[in-house]
């Protein structure tokens, strides 16, 4: 089987891969109940993360570029951005692979890649409004947030950390045309993803080797990046230098994916039924 | 007597031979398994290196080494991974799917005693290398605590481990039984389980007086394992608590457990089945 050859940039679909950013908008509204407990747990969880940092930072008024009301900001992101970035990891691709749906998904005219990032999209847009500005607006309300330092950037950032993420959660879950374990595959990479995107910790607090070998992953264009333009760590040129990283690593990881892709869909095999 | 010795032993034996079936079905793709354990450990792992990779640059945590906390750590995340082990088939999520189907139907036809065969349910060998990872961190808080280790520590630290296995064993009975009723698991209960864990990982001096008191009056949580480690230590405890508070957790836990088993025999008579 080969893919469709058009590709986002085609602009031909342009309203149905919104159509679609639009249902999977819509899908994440479905569970009140759901996101109310979501959001507690968020926040009961942030509070520990408060406390840990805090006792961290004791009397110390900086830390690695970071004061403690900008430290507490940072745990406040890490919460609100959780769902949005998918951070517990994102099984929906492997899913219909396994379960042969893919199939359905193939016979459809447009990209197979572009479309599921418009999902995503969608999916991520819903949960930073239901979850991530809820927790945002709770943080303020309680411990206090530092403002970001420049908006514009920080919106630029924020969009290619969701789209890098992407590109690497859509790539891992390609495993699944190999191989048939690929959720623990999957577990791997995201328990490795929350230590060197900076989920677990603010990356500037680890050792000085530790940053440089990450310096040299994608993973830091996921979230850390983000977290340090929004805290004024990085500013001008700096934040810019860091968004082009970004940049760069969300086109290579989303060549990637197409090339794994396309390279799955040539040996996948679904059985009729 | 010999009656009883003997029942006991008959239910021993059954206990075995579930969770043998499982380790056996479990063990039939190895490279799944291989990789599951891995990522397991991974997970707990990634918590704790990266919170140990960024204290040197602060150089203190409220007064507790890097061994001390391991203490905490690694005792919590122990009892909690042991726990999960021997409670799982009491989980919100496990009995949820079983009053969703119409499966737990089944337990019910079986002439073996209900939570038996609820313990013997659910048994994810994966988990052993979170065991293993746990009690390394323990080791470390162990060696790296610097306390003078007298028979009497050891024994109020495993009565502590012991203690925490009865307390979350006896969430995970409450979330379960409360799924007679709900159906879908509380969400709520994990705030209180995985909450709860992560929150008696670390010294609980960190946190605001509110949360501390909150999960030492109301929720009994800092009896566990906090006031233990801190009797270990030779630290007084908080609010002029008496020493003898810290000798309690063998007390809390396994309360709470028979509380929890009292909830679940209701919850079981209040069960109907799903007609599937």
């Amino acid at each position: 089987m080969t893919t469709g050859a058009k590709t986002l940039g085609g602009g031909i679909n342009a309203a149905l891969y919104l159509h679609g950013a639009r249902l999977a908008f819509r899908r994440q509204f479905a569970y009140p109940a759901a996101t109310f407990w979501g959001l507690t747990t968020n926040l009961f969880f942030g509070a520990l993360r408060v406390a840990v940092i805090l006792a961290l930072f004791g009397a110390r008024p900086q830390v690695a570029g970071f004061t403690a009301q900008g430290a507490i900001t940072y745990t406040g992101l890490t919460q609100a951005f959780l769902s949005a970035f998918a951070m517990f990891g994102w099984y929906d691709l492997m899913r219909t692979i396994h379960r042969g749906e893919v199939a359905t998904e193939l016979l459809r005219p447009h990209s197979f890649l572009g479309f599921w990032m418009a999902q995503d999209a969608g999916r991520a847009a819903a949960q930073f409004l239901l979850r991530g500005c809820t927790i945002l607006a709770l943080y303020a309300l309680i411990w206090g947030l530092q403002r970001p330092a420049s908006p514009g950037l920080l919106a630029v950032s924020m969009l290619f950390a969701w789209a890098c993420g992407f590109a690497f959660r859509f790539w891992v879950n390609c495993a699944a045309f190999w191989s048939a374990d690929a959720v623990g595959i999957g577990r791997f990479a995201w328990a490795w993803m929350g230590l060197a995107c900076g989920f677990l910790m603010p990356l500037a607090f680890f050792p000085p080797w530790l940053q440089r070998v990450l310096a040299c992953t994608p993973f830091p264009s996921m979230m850390n990046t983000m977290v340090e333009v929004w805290l004024g760590v990085r500013t001008g040129a700096g934040a810019v230098q860091g968004i082009a990283v970004q940049a760069a690593w969300t086109v290579a990881l989303l060549a990637l994916a197409r090339l794994t892709l396309a390279r799955g869909l040539r040996r996948l095999e679904v059985a009729g039924g | 007597m010999a009656d009883l010795v003997g029942g006991a032993r008959h239910h021993l034996r059954l206990y075995r031979r579930l969770i043998g079936a499982q380790i056996r079905s479990q063990l039939v793709y190895r490279f799944a398994f291989v990789l599951d354990a891995a990522a397991a450990a991974l997970i707990t792992g990634t918590e704790f290196v990266a919170f140990a990779l960024v204290l040197p640059r602060f150089g203190g945590f409220n007064g507790w080494s890097l061994g001390e906390v391991a203490l905490l750590y690694g005792m919590a995340e122990l009892a909690f991974v042991l726990m999960d082990l021997v409670f799982g088939g009491f989980d919100a999520p496990t009995i949820s799917t079983h009053v969703r189907t119409g499966s737990f139907d089944t337990f019910l036809l079986r002439p073996v005693p209900l939570p038996l065969q609820i313990f013997g349910s659910d048994f994810a060998l994966r988990r052993v290398t979170r065991v293993a990872l746990a009690a390394s961190i323990l080791a470390y808080g162990v060696a790296g605590a610097g306390v003078d280790w007298t028979a009497g520590a050891v024994l109020l630290l495993a009565a502590s481990v012991l203690g925490m296995i009865a307390f979350f064993g006896g969430l995970f009975v409450v979330g379960g039984t409360l799924t007679f009723w709900t159906v879908d698991s509380v969400e709520a209960m994990n705030v209180l389980t995985y909450g709860g864990r992560t929150l008696i990982s670390f010294p609980m001096d960190i946190y605001g007086t509110w949360l501390r008191r909150t999960f030492t009056y109301l929720i009994p949580a800092a009896f566990l394992s906090y006031f233990p480690v801190l009797h270990v230590l030779g630290r007084p405890l908080p609010d002029g608590l008496p020493r003898w508070a810290a000798f309690l957790p063998l007390v809390i836990g396994p309360l709470l457990l028979a509380a929890a088993f009292a909830f679940w025999r209701v919850g079981v008579r209040r069960y109907h089945g799903a007609g599937s």
